[in-house]
């Protein structure tokens, strides 16, 4: 550089300079201030999760600090009665393992079995039909569930069991009509994770004499369990913290018993009926939605990291 | 001579191919062939890509039946009896005509029950330890995993776990035994040592192999099929089949000895 | 074959017949679980189609209509009022300025009770109506068009029980023909007399002598009461049958209304607060089914026969016999005779009519007239309308759409609404009322002025009117309204936000160097996954804590001074916005993310390669090739959003709200916060206008996704 500049100095020291500057890093304020922006926008989902955590933790904490309730007793009790003071969340708790449950009963082995038959069995066209029924299922409103719940499926209930046994709201209308509703998640993440069993062990299987029952189920399902595992995880939390059907089905008041004929409230379903009505604020009933809501995020929380876990597990098998 | 036919030789047929037409929907990938495979040698199929041979290897145990729209005409004789003919099971023809495929493909389970699986679902009584050792043994693969048979057969590497899988194949008891180029994803020395294995294999079963490897065909095979695709309709064709040292010292159709001298194309 | 070359001392495989049934079982156990699953898959088919049958079900089916009104009573009174207010007719209460009217002038005609013609035959002449000349006869028989049966009604039991009764029925009986020619109706025959005689021996039975000796001193049952009500017509000669059973010592209780003869069993069947019932009619099935159900036999005893003359003067000789047809025309539009019949004279007709207060003019209006409703003319409808609703509201009416520019039956639905205000008291599902009509038909029969309408309950007019506690006039208005605010400030919040993160996940992140800020953005990544997970009731109560109460100045608009500072608080437009704009975030981010990747990496180095920055690159070559699915991704996740029901319940949606909301700081409710309210609710009607909510709830989300799909497709074509 230095010889040519002095073989050629006018034009040559001419350029250098202009290069130099040309060249030289200038800050471009806009583009900066472009990803700031977006930056902040990426952020905002992180100051949504603080914002849940901090409202959770705040009220739940004045719940437990003034409303004269004990962590041992909001934990273990079974009567949730705020007119006495009786903060048991069992009460509400209970219900919403019942129809979690009673979901889970009719979900997973339905949803997984219209899996299997979608990606084992059904010819293509037979797929090109189901697929966009169980999408329209997805899609339909939850509270047009609860309608279905409350309207058909409880009368239906009790015109099989007798009106004596089946009370108008129920744990069990609620749970079968919640099944239904996360029976297309279950089938299609159930579904996608069978796809991704790769080709060439149904071809060995079959190779070896296999039937097609054989090589669905003893290896193609294996080979997709921790997918399954996952879609019945999210399933799980889906179910718990599905609100609307509840809501309208289950039952309005909290209740803790086994029988899923009887009205029962769970959490979802009572957060509803209490910020439903004209609400005040700093009462013990508002600080007590947010206690439930704290209980429920870390339980749907937990499991959606499970199955997250789970799928990036099962991903590693074949990759 | 015709083109198709079958060399003469005085032992049996495993297999007896008569003018069998493959298609996918309604395009023929495959037309008129005649081929009679002779019982416990190994058969090469060889072709430029694309001419079929994959398709009728395939068709020989029906896995065919399988891909959508798949089909295959004509008749195909084993022990007399047509594979294609409507009372016969596919399931059952599989068992009887194994296959390894090109990439290894063991199941993601231990390398015990690799093998023991094939033989649970046929039916298999008796002593499965001893099935799943003589298998593995039969696919020289008993010394190297004798003491993992519990660990998975995907931790193997690529040539131990297409001679796992080869022991899969011989543990259900077939008597032919299918493979599509078996060693195209393998290194040298373990392609030596499947060529190894399928000759002492063919001492008890027949073999048909389709390959690219000239050289493996000339070295391992007794017989060997041609194919070439006709530009025409863009079916494949066979084009000549004979003995395998006969078919590369003396060619008798002019196609073959291009190729296989490497002027084709 | 393979046995002599694989040594099979170690086992074998199944051969000859154990094969076969190895294979046949292999084969059944296959077949058992293919069909299982195909029945699983078919369940699920069946839930939808279960869940839609349901929706449909609830919103089309047959209901009991019943009137507060009666529209007939409605037409009558049009009638009667047109009738007094016709030019050239002269009504009275007096019969006798009627006669002196009529009198000796050729071109009057009037009607009034037949006694009252009788008495004055030398100045008259009562002409035939379809042909039937009135005479007791024709009366009694029924054949005369303008005459009607008079009875009074009352139980076994009740006479029994209450001897007052049993005897002033008795008394009745016995001296009813005396009195009734005085009071101006026609005394009945002996025979029908006989027969009335007859079934109170049969009804008082073992009493019947016991009774019949009160009736000769009735002082001896001043101890009972008697109450009677019931048709206004018969009122008259119980009244003066009431008096002289007064008179004969009778000195209990007696009330003695007349309400008409329908109210008049009501208080007799339902209500059993009378133990006589005055009837111009008699009694229908209906009403005696509710009597027996009280276990109350009514017992029916005729007392007398009214009818009507129409009278002209002796003088007017065209006149002989009229049609019923004619006489409506006479009595109201016509002006001269021969504008009713061309051979009558071409001169003016002059009326003479009972006032409005008699049951005469009501009699005869009924009897003559006999249109229904929808019958009616224009004209005639607002005459109604005019007659029965407040100025104001008139005036509303009008102002909406000009009265007399509505259409016939535009009328007739506004009359039937406002005045008759029908109700619907029962509703039956599709299904009920496709198989079970005969039933149906049986309790609608049952109920008094019900009748039996088909009804669709999703309708134009309930997408257009406002909500209302009646489920028959509520509409989806305020709630369809407030569904489009909420949706469209969510998603001017959510889409410039969302793709804004996914660009920078996408294209910033992996550039970042620094790694403090490279740990922040994976964990930002992952943050969005886990929101994804999140019940969406959870975003309801971090709405109702930070949008709805900590910044409630903001959200109420009173910082900005838009809405009425008394009434304002957080619970607005703004908040549900909000939060649905944070629910649906993580799904636009991770759908924007997708298309975003999907755009091969060959246009990012052709962009920087010509020598644009990086952002030029993104707007000017990434942003237009992702666009379509960024959409895509942004329809489903405005379609979760309209149907998302539980957040807005915590943030506290207004459930009942009749005006349109005007801004982000008004309050709202939304489509499914109507149809959870609408669901929860007891009444029948108010499932089958949730569920027509819900028909158009599905058909907006229907086409969103729908045309999410299209683009989908136009997408993955141009691509490939
Ligand atoms: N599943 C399939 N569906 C449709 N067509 C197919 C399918 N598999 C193969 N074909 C077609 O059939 C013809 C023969 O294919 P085949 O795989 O048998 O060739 P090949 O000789 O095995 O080639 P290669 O040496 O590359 O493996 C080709 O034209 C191919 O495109
Ligand atoms: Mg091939």
């Amino acid at each position: 550089m230095a010889v040519g500049a002095s073989s050629r100095p006018e034009v040559t020291s001419q350029t250098d300079v202009d290069i130099k500057t040309q060249l030289r890093k200038h800050p471009r304020v806009g583009e900066t201030l472009i990803e700031t922006f977006l930056f902040v926008c990426g952020a905002v989902s992180i100051l949504t999760t603080i914002g849940i955590v901090f409202v959770l933790a705040k009220e739940s904490l004045l719940f437990f600090t003034s409303g004269g309730v004990s962590l041992t007793e909001f934990f273990t009790g079974t009567v949730w009665q705020p007119a006495i003071g009786k903060f048991g969340i069992w009460a509400l708790m209970n219900a919403t393992f019942m129809v979690t449950t009673i979901a889970m009963v009719v979900a997973l082995p339905l949803g997984l079995a219209v899996a299997i038959y979608l990606s084992e069995y059904a010819s293509l066209r037979v797929r090109s039909i189901l697929k966009p029924v169980l999408e329209v299922l997805a899609g339909i409103p939850t509270v047009v569930y609860g309608y279905f719940a409350l309207t058909l499926m409880t009368p239906v209930l009790r015109e099989i069991f007798g009106d004596d046994v089946v009370q108008i709201y129920n744990t069990a209308a609620a749970g079968i009509v919640v099944g239904i509703l996360i029976l297309p998640l279950v089938s299609s993440m159930a579904e996608d994770a069978l796809s991704a069993v790769p080709d060439s062990l149904r071809q060995a299987a079959f190779g070896l004499g296999a039937t097609k029952l054989e090589t669905a189920t003893r290896i193609v399902l294996p080979a997709a369990t921790s997918g399954i595992a996952a879609a019945f995880i999210v399933a799980i939390s889906r179910a718990i913290g599905e609100t609307m059907i509840v809501a309208i089905a289950a039952g309005a008041g909290p209740n803790f018993t086994f029988n899923p004929f009887n009205a029962a409230e769970t959490m979802t379903g009572h957060i509803v009926r209490i910020s439903g009505g004209d609400l005040s604020y700093d009462s013990i009933d508002y600080n007590s939605i947010f206690a439930i809501g704290l209980v429920l995020f870390c339980i749907t929380l937990v499991l959606n990291i499970i199955s997250r876990y789970v799928v990036a597990h099962f991903r590693e098998e074949y990759e | 001579m015709s083109t198709n036919g079958t060399p003469t030789s005085n032992g049996k047929y495993a297999l007896d191919l008569q003018d069998v037409h493959c298609y996918y929907g309604s395009f023929r990938a495959v037309k008129g062939v005649n081929l009679k495979l002779q019982e416990k040698k190994i058969t090469a199929f060889i072709g430029p890509s694309g001419c079929g041979k994959s398709t009728v290897l395939r068709s020989l145990n029906r896995m065919n039946d399988l891909i959508p729209g798949g089909r295959v005409e004509g008749r195909i004789l084993f022990r007399g009896k047509n594979l294609y003919d409507p009372d016969v099971d596919p399931v059952e023809v599989r068992r009887r005509i194994g296959m390894v495929f090109q990439k290894p493909n063991p199941f993601p389970k231990s390398i015990y029950d690799n093998i023991a699986w094939g033989a649970k679902i046929n039916g298999f009584k008796g002593n499965m330890k001893e099935l799943v050792e003589q298998s593995l043994r039969s696919a020289a693969l008993w010394e190297e995993v004798k003491d993992k048979l519990d660990q998975s057969g995907l931790g193997l590497s690529g040539g131990q776990q297409q001679r796992l899988c080869i022991a899969r194949a011989i543990a259900t008891q077939p008597e032919i035994i299918l493979m599509d180029e078996p060693c195209s994803a393998l290194d040298p020395i373990a392609t030596l040592k499947i060529e190894d294995l399928m000759r002492e294999l063919v001492k008890n079963y027949t073999i048909v192999i389709v390959t690219h490897n000239m050289q493996q065909a000339a070295r391992a095979s007794d017989y060997t099929a041609y194919y070439l695709m006709d530009k025409s309709d863009r079916a494949g064709e066979l084009v000549e089949y004979g003995e395998t040292d006969q078919l590369f010292t003396n060619p008798k159709d002019k196609r073959t000895e291009d190729y296989i001298t490497g002027r084709f194309g | 074959m393979s046995q002599e070359t694989q040594p099979s001392d170690i086992g074998q495989y199944p051969e000859g017949d154990n094969l076969k049934h190895f294979i046949e079982n292999r084969k059944r156990g296959g077949l058992v679980w293919r069909v299982s699953f195909q029945i699983a898959t078919i369940l699920a088919i069946l839930a939808l189609i279960a869940l839609l049958y349901n929706i449909i079900n609830g919103a089309f089916g047959y209901v009991a209509i019943q009137n507060k009104v009666d529209p007939n009573s409605l037409v009558l009174a049009m009638e009667e009022n047109q009738m007094l207010s016709s030019s050239g007719t002269v009504s009275s209460e007096d019969d006798n300025e009627l006669v002196d009217g009529i009198e000796g002038n050729p071109n009057a005609i009037g009607f009034f009770g037949y006694a009252y013609y009788n008495d004055n035959r030398d100045k008259l002449k009562a002409i035939s109506v379809d042909g039937q000349a009135p005479s007791r006869e024709t009366a009694e028989s029924g054949d005369y068009p303008l005459a009607r049966p008079l009875f009074i009604y009352s139980a076994a039991d009740v006479m029994r029980e209450n001897p007052a009764i049993g005897a002033f029925v008795d008394y009745y009986l016995t001296n009813v023909n005396s009195v009734i020619e005085e009071v101006g109706y026609f005394p009945i025959s002996d025979d029908l007399l006989n027969e009335a005689t007859t079934a109170w021996s049969a009804a008082a039975g073992e009493q019947a002598d016991a009774l019949q000796a009160y009736t000769a001193n009735p002082a001896e049952v001043s101890d009972h009461d008697i109450s009677i009500s019931g048709s206004s017509t018969v009122y008259p000669l119980t009244r003066q049958l009431a008096i002289q059973f007064r008179r004969a010592g009778f000195q209990g209780g007696l009330d003695l209304q007349q309400t008409g003869t329908t109210a008049g069993f009501r208080a007799f069947c339902e209500d059993m607060t009378t133990g006589i019932s005055n009837a111009s009619r008699p009694i229908n099935r209906a009403e005696i089914e509710a009597c027996e159900s009280n276990k109350r036999t009514p017992v029916e005893f005729r007392v007398g026969t009214d009818a009507l003359a129409v009278v002209v003067s002796s003088e007017n000789t065209f006149l002989e016999n009229v049609t019923k047809d004619e006489l409506r025309q006479i009595f109201t539009s016509a002006e001269t005779w021969s504008e009713v019949n061309p051979d009558w004279p071409n001169e003016p007709i002059e009326r003479f009519i009972p006032g409005a207060d008699s049951g005469t003019l009501d009699f005869f209006a009924e009897t003559v007239f006999d249109r229904q409703l929808e019958a009616l003319t224009e004209p005639e409808l607002i005459e109604i309308l005019k007659a029965n609703l407040s100025t104001g509201l008139l005036r509303r009416f009008d102002a909406e759409a000009p009265l007399v520019e509505r259409s016939q039956p535009e009328l007739v639905d506004l009359v039937l609404e406002r005045v008759v205000e029908q109700q619907v008291v029962q509703s039956w599902e599709l299904t009920e009322s496709i198989f079970d009509r005969a039933e149906i038909e049986e309790t609608v029969a049952a109920i008094p002025q019900g009748e039996l309408q088909w009804r669709s309950w999703l309708t134009p007019a309930f997408l257009v009117t406002p909500q209302s506690s009646t489920p028959e006039l509520a509409g989806i208005r305020t709630a369809l309204f407030g569904t489009l605010w909420v949706i469209a400030i969510t998603i001017l919040v959510a889409l410039p936000v969302g793709v804004g993160a996914a660009i920078y996940l996408e294209e910033y992140a992996i550039m970042v160097a620094n790694p403090t800020l490279r740990r922040i953005n994976a964990i930002i990544q992952t943050n969005i996954n886990n929101l994804a997970g999140v019940p969406s009731i959870i975003y309801g109560i971090l709405g109702l804590a930070i949008f709805v109460r900590a910044i409630e100045p903001i959200t109420s608009g009173m910082l900005f001074g838009v809405s009425d500072p008394t009434t304002a608080n957080g619970r607005t437009i703004i908040s549900a916005s909000l939060t649905l704009a944070l629910l649906i975030l993580p799904l636009i981010i991770i759908n924007a993310q997708e298309a975003i990747r999907a755009v091969p990496n060959s246009l990012r180095q052709a962009g920087m390669g010509l020598g644009a920055t990086r952002w030029q690159t993104i707007w000017s070559h990434v942003l237009p090739s992702a666009i379509p699915g960024i959409l895509t991704g942004n329809i489903l996740a405005m379609s979760r959003a309209i149907g998302e029901t539980a957040p807005l319940v915590v943030i506290g949606a207004s459930t009942f709200i009749t005006v349109d909301p005007t801004g982000p700081f008004s309050k709202f409710t939304v489509l499914p916060i109507q149809i959870y309210q609408w669901t929860s609710r007891p009444q029948a009607e108010f499932r089958n206008i949730a569920a027509a909510a819900i028909i158009v709830l599905l058909i907006l989300l229907l086409t969103l996704n729908a045309s999410a799909v299209l683009l989908r497709n136009r997408y993955s074509r141009r691509l490939s």
